[in-house]
């Protein structure tokens, strides 16, 4: 049995409208994994694909060596969790309740939670760093804190893989960075395969191992952030001229500044309408 | 509420339905004590006690909590599943489905005999689905799936059409004919008996025993297909057998009470207020806090203009359009605030 | 260039505008005379000739002709004008395109009003009615304007309509209430379910004058509302006194939909569906939308109403109702054409 996700040839479409053709890759396991593009490029609909929210048109996606359309969704959902971008959770839960959710795969009949699913509970609640706000609404929460509890939803499905699509859209500079040190320990600690779509391309490239770069529900390049956060690179995933320096701290790729290729035309564009 | 708390409300529920239970046989133009009650339902009562204590107003108060289960129980699944608050039987308009049927039925029968009490809810579920399908239909969008919003929108609307049928239908008929669907229309609980009583029982105590069963999967649903997929729960046939429940009761109901908006809109909210979302606790209570509701109504439909009575509906209508307003008003808090 | 063609096709789309009233006048006149012919007695059209020009007392025909099938079919007229043009200023100036006096709030506000009138003041003269009528109105289109303004994202046709829906069942309900309990519940469903059957000249003349200025009122601010049309921000940069123009244009609607449910009774749709049909005509320009909302309304009742006296002869049904299955196929169209966010 082969370790890892792959996917095959797939194709994904909403509708009649195809987002990705002929996608093969395959995400590294144990490592934090980071995907980059520009809007409407087709990262969101990959990460929603390999979480079965949304079915393929053709192709396979293997999951340790099993298709995962075969499995059953509940065991799938004990070996992937997914959190889309900006979930909302009803009114008047508590953080306890919203993470005890995670541990639905694993429950049968009335969903009563036995000793072993409370023990998980608190462990992800503690994990990420909720401990005393366990009977707090989640509504009551800030953007940071309401993220982490669904992080620990994610925590509590017992998962090797987690997948977000955009974990800090929303956050504001700190946060962002506590949720993604936040997964980096997951990572390091606990020895989470994560994946995830960024916007922000120096956080993707500080805190992945791997990184990805789509455009037009293509991959372009994937490897290391040192081979994906170049100029040749960025320039065709979002045309972009960047200049790129290493940041002291990190060691990373960063992008320093960026123009527009063609500024020029647009200029001229101007001109002439006025 | 305090988590610890919540469990407390379940039993003030279970003090306040006998409660109203007492005050609502004694509504009307009788004045027994408690200890009298007791004795006739104990079955020591003369001949007019047995009369109006256990065959009308005993029927019509189970009918008055079970139809109010039976409605808040329908609106607390479709709320959770097309995460809108704003969702109810009635607004959707299933129960104008539902009740079309019964009373294309009255109309072509004249009275309803016994062999068709039983019969009368299955006949208002085809009514009820029929109408169901084709607005969760209209509300589909190729690319973007369900629209809660359309949902309702759609709802109003063939709502309007069927009542436009409904009142063709009643100009055809003769007065007395009239006067009794006009009431029914508006939502009475219009043939108070033992034969309806146990024509609606299994209903509602098969659908609030499946959906405890299925408490965990609603608790899911409400956070989103998203969510739900990642959690492994098998979302559209599980969306497909609730809506499915939440329809069986809404239209269960109409058969026997005609249709009562509001109760599935209230009832559900003032549960979750009080005992949050989780479902397990969130159902009994929800059933319960719905059928209170509407022996409340009724009761001061029957006594408030006395002789004559005002339908129950009319008098949930009047409870709850200001309840629904107040809900739209309080999504301004929510944005306000966030 | 492309300006004159722009020019050219703003004249053609006046000439086309003026070419549509033409010619929805004339049906609306050939069905008006239709009109008058059909119905449980028919009367032949020289009959017909002959009550206006040499009219005789004792004729019961010419009777028929000048007393019952005439004041019915101007009823008609006036009240679908009525209603299409108030839906019309309602969609012009909220940018809703559902906006309809039915739906929000409006008619059964009026329609309280009358039920409390019936019921509790004695021998009621028609202008009480018609007063009373402008008074539920006011107060329904109050009640939903005022609800949806304190709602987030209130103006957004969805919320409105659910605001409308809301304050409408309240106070349906109130009004069946009244009914109930003064044992006057069939006489209410007359004034809940639409007709023009019964309205006699007394009606119309205490009616007609006050639709005719609302219509005309609403004619001289047809500009503005296309301005207003185009959003609010814009309507004040080119110049336009937003608080005047709302609170007439309010005042015309309560106006026109209060007099028209005093003559006819609660009718939907017609104010959703005739402007909509009229932009779909002739394009976005009120100035044009208005004046023919007003003719096409009159037509679609006229004919709805021939419909009504003529389907299930010798019993009618009731015009509201028949409305009401023909506007709802076309709301469910325009809510699902309606794109983005409702």
């Amino acid at each position: 049995m082969k370790k890892g996700i792959r996917t095959e040839n797939i194709k994904a479409a909403y509708g009649e409208k195809v987002i990705i053709e002929e996608l093969s890759i395959s995400i590294p396991m144990g490592q934090i994994t980071t995907i980059i593009g520009p809007n409407g490029c087709g990262k969101s609909t990959f990460l929603k694909t390999l979480g079965r929210i949304l079915g393929i048109k053709k192709g396979y996606i293997y999951l340790d060596g099993e298709e995962i359309h075969r499995l059953p969704t509940r065991e799938l959902a004990k070996k992937l969790a997914i959190l889309p971008q900006a979930p909302q959770a009803p009114d008047g839960l508590t953080v306890e309740e919203l993470v005890s959710y995670g541990r639905f795969p694993y429950q049968k009949g009335l969903g009563r939670l036995t000793g072993e699913d409370k023990e998980i509970v608190s462990w992800a609640i503690e994990a990420t760093g909720l401990k005393g706000l366990e009977e707090q609404a989640t509504s009551d929460l800030s953007g940071g804190q309401r993220q982490r509890v669904w992080i620990a939803m994610a925590l509590a499905q017992e998962t090797e893989v987690i997948l977000l699509d955009e974990p800090t859209t929303y956050l504001d500079m700190a946060y962002q960075l506590e949720i993604l040190e936040l997964l980096e320990d997951l990572n390091k600690v606990h020895g989470c395969t994560i994946l995830m779509v960024l916007h922000d391309l120096n956080l993707a490239s500080k805190f992945a191992d791997h990184m990805i770069a789509f455009r037009e529900g293509r991959v372009i390049k994937a490897g290391t952030p040192g081979e994906v956060m170049n100029k040749e690179t960025l320039k065709e995933v979002f045309q972009i001229d960047a200049a790129i320096v290493t940041d002291p701290v990190s060691a990373r790729p960063i992008c320093m500044s960026y123009q527009l290729l063609n500024k020029e035309k647009n200029r001229s564009k101007v001109k002439k309408g006025a | 509420m305090k988590k610890k708390n919540r469990k407390y409300v379940l039993i003030l529920l279970l003090i306040l339905i006998p409660a109203a239970f007492f005050i609502s046989i004694n509504a009307g133009f009788t004045d027994y004590g408690i200890t009298d009650i007791l004795r006739i339902l104990a079955g020591k009562g003369d001949g007019k006690e047995n009369i109006v204590v256990l065959q009308f107003r005993m029927p019509r108060i189970l009918l008055a909590l079970l139809i109010g289960a039976g409605f808040a129980l329908s609106g607390c699944i479709i709320q959770g599943i097309t995460r809108n608050p704003l969702a109810d039987p009635g607004i959707l308009g299933i129960n104008a489905g539902a009740g079309i049927m019964v009373l294309l039925y009255v109309v072509l029968h004249g009275a309803v005999s016994f062999g068709s009490v039983f019969g009368l809810p299955f006949l208002s579920l085809i009514g009820a689905l029929v109408t169901g399908t084709i607005i969760y239909a209209l509300s589909t969008q190729k690319t973007k799936g369900v629209s809660s919003m359309r949902l309702v929108l759609n709802g109003v609307a063939i709502q309007a059409g069927i009542n436009a049928v409904m009142t063709m239908v009643i100009m055809k008929l003769d007065d007395s004919q009239h006067e009794f669907l006009a009431k029914w229309q508006a939502g009475s609980i219009w043939n108070a008996n033992w034969k309806f009583v146990a024509a609606l029982l299994p209903w509602i105590v098969i659908g609030i025993t499946y959906l405890i069963l299925r408490s965990r999967h609603l608790d899911i649903l409400t956070m989103g297909d998203d969510i739900s997929f990642g959690l492994g729960v098998t979302v559209v046939r599980e969306k497909y057998r609730l809506l499915f429940t939440a329809v069986a009761l809404a239209a269960a109901c109409v058969a026997v009470s005609g249709s009562i908006s509001f109760v599935g809109l209230m009832a559900p909210h003032l549960s979750r207020k009080l005992v949050g979302s989780g479902h397990r606790l969130l159902i009994p209570v929800c059933a319960l806090t719905g059928g209170l509701l509407v022996l409340i109504a009724d009761t001061v439909a029957r006594t408030v203009i006395e002789p004559s009575e005002i339908p129950t509906g009319i008098v949930v209508s009047l409870l709850g359009a200001p309840y629904f307003v107040f809900l739209l008003l309080k999504e301004r808090k929510k944005t306000v605030n966030s | 260039m492309k300006q004159k063609d722009e020019g050219k096709n703003r004249k053609n789309r006046g000439y086309k505008a003026l070419l549509l009233l033409v010619a929805c006048s004339f049906f609306l006149l050939f069905f008006m005379v239709l009109s008058i012919i059909v119905g449980a007695a028919k009367i032949p059209f020289s009959t017909v000739v002959d009550a206006f020009w040499h009219f005789d007392k004792e004729n019961i025909k010419h009777l028929m002709v000048i007393d019952l099938r005439l004041p019915r079919v101007i009823s008609a007229v006036v009240v679908g004008a009525a209603l299409a043009v108030s839906g019309a200023v309602m969609q012009g100036m909220t940018r809703n395109p559902l906006a309809d006096s039915g739906l929000m709030g409006l008619n059964s506000g009026a329609a309280l009003a009358l039920a409390i009138c019936l019921a509790y003041i004695d021998k009621v003269t028609y202008s009480q009615i018609i007063l009373s009528a402008f008074i539920g109105a006011g107060a329904g289109a109050l009640a939903v304007y005022g609800i949806s303004s304190l709602v987030p994202g209130g103006n957004k046709p969805m919320k409105l309509v659910l605001s409308g829906a809301a304050v409408s069942t309240f106070l349906v309900a109130v009004s069946q209430a009244i009914a109930i309990g003064n044992k006057m519940s069939q006489n209410l469903n007359f004034w809940t379910m639409g007709s023009v059957t019964g309205n006699s000249w007394n009606q119309l003349k205490a009616a007609v004058p006050v639709i005719g200025a609302g219509i005309l009122i609403a004619v001289l601010l047809s500009g503005r509302i296309s301005i207003l049309s185009m959003g609010e921000e814009v309507a004040l940069g080119l110049g336009v006194r937003l608080n005047f123009v709302k609170t007439v244009g309010t005042i015309v609607v309560v106006l026109l939909a209060g007099t028209s449910v005093a003559l006819a009774g609660t009718i939907t749709f017609v104010g959703m569906l005739i402007p909509h049909f009229a932009r779909y005509l002739i394009g976005p320009d009120y100035r044009l939308i208005i004046p023919l909302s007003a003719v096409l309304g009159a037509l679609l009742l006229v004919v709805a109403d021939i419909g009504a006296k003529t389907l299930s002869a010798p019993s009618e049904i009731p015009l509201g109702a028949l409305i009401s299955l023909l506007g709802v196929p076309v709301f469910l169209y325009f809510a699902r054409r309606q794109k983005g966010e409702l």
